[in-house]
């Protein structure tokens, strides 16, 4: 029997994981805490299945990004691009700084990807390797490396869209 | 800018645009009921079951306190097929038990996601459709085996039917109408309930190869 105690504390030192699934993949605020619920219930069903092979980050985002690949929204809401007005509100925003309005411009680009380019997004920006990005999506390293270079090509343009003209 | 020079701040961005949450607050989701798919199938499928055996008594009840042979015979066959559904449903809900491994690879989970839904929509769809010749033709051959005399029904007949080739052209057209009707409304019914999502979770399949 898994303990509950420890599984919460492990939860809450790894939970930033959830947060960047639940920001990625859920435009509202709502969707977004029912989906950290999701994310957090499997999590807790499949804990006792996790025998420490891998790191509890690793095992995380697994269980995190099959969640929210699969999670079901009765209404899906169109927009899962960022609007202006969607985007999350970073605190305080300097609308002359170039790093930031890239920063949202790129937010935004990876909002327009498909789920699982975004989930093959999500991974890289973790730092994983092609190999463990294969190994939690179920593809080949060499097949990552092709999407990944898509993926890039892709952002690169999208994101042109969301600048703002200087 | 490119995604790699961007990789640390969008990191920051992406974790840190969040309220943290408690020890408490995550034992309290704990509590929770889950929402995914997968879930809401095992409920669906427990009141199914639970159903299909409070029809089964009911028509059993029926098929033992009824006077008619073939209201017992008509009653007596649905209670066994009723039966047979809820085994269906128990197998459907046994698989469901063996999904809830969400920590294995995105394809598999995705791959097991879609074969299980896509067997409860084929099941749920064979089982109504197999249902309605079962209905019609024991519903024929019965009533004119032992035809039970109801004043309002013989009215009608006698109002609208001059001959008995009439009623049996209209009863064939009927049961047309209905199992057309009846096909429809499941296959739309069927796909408002998992076919968008099933095709979604399909594209996501195929995006992976």
């Amino acid at each position: 029997m898994p303990s509950e105690k420890e599984f919460i504390q492990l939860l809450n030192e790894h939970q930033r994981i959830i947060h960047k699934v639940c920001n990625l993949y859920m435009d509202a605020h709502a969707d977004r805490e029912d989906l950290f619920q999701e994310i957090t219930l499997q999590a807790w069903k499949a804990y006792a299945g996790f025998r420490g092979d891998a790191k509890f980050s690793t095992w995380l985002y697994r269980v995190a990004l099959n969640t929210a690949i699969t999670f079901f929204r009765k209404e899906k809401k169109k927009p899962e691009i960022y609007s202006s007005a969607q985007m999350p509100d970073y605190g305080h925003q300097d609308t002359h700084d170039p790093i930031e309005e890239q920063v949202k411009a790129m937010y935004a680009a990876i909002g327009d990807l498909s789920k699982i380019d975004k989930a093959i997004v999500m991974l890289y920006l973790e730092d994983y390797n092609y190999n463990d990005i294969g190994d939690m999506m179920g593809i080949t390293a060499n097949n990552v490396a092709v999407k990944m270079n898509r993926i890039k090509i892709k952002l690169k343009e999208s994101t042109q869209k969301y600048m703002t003209p200087a | 800018m490119e995604l790699d020079e961007l990789k640390y701040q969008l990191n920051q961005k992406l974790a840190t645009d969040h309220a943290s949450r408690t020890d408490a607050d995550i034992a309290a989701l704990l509590k929770k009921k889950t929402h995914s798919v997968i879930s809401k199938l095992k409920r669906s499928l427990i009141i199914e079951m639970i159903l299909c055996i409070l029809f089964s008594a009911a028509m059993l009840y029926v098929v033992v306190i009824s006077s008619y042979w073939s209201i017992r015979l008509y009653f007596g066959v649905f209670t066994v097929l009723m039966f047979g559904f809820t085994f269906i449903l128990y197998y459907l809900y046994q698989r469901t038990q063996k999904l809830t491994d969400s920590q294995q690879p995105v394809k598999a989970n995705l791959q097991a996601v879609v074969a299980l839904l896509e067997e409860f929509v084929k099941r749920y769809f064979q089982f109504t459709m197999a249902i309605l010749p079962v209905c019609f033709v024991f519903s024929l051959i019965l009533s004119s085996m032992e035809p039970i005399s109801i004043p309002e029904v013989d009215k009608f007949a006698l109002h609208y039917f001059s001959a008995r080739w009439q009623v049996l052209i209209f009863l064939g057209v009927y049961m047309i109408v209905l199992a057309v009707v009846l096909y429809y409304f499941t296959k739309w019914y069927l796909k408002k309930l998992y076919g968008n999502y099933l095709a979604e979770l399909k594209q996501c399949m195929t995006e992976l190869g």
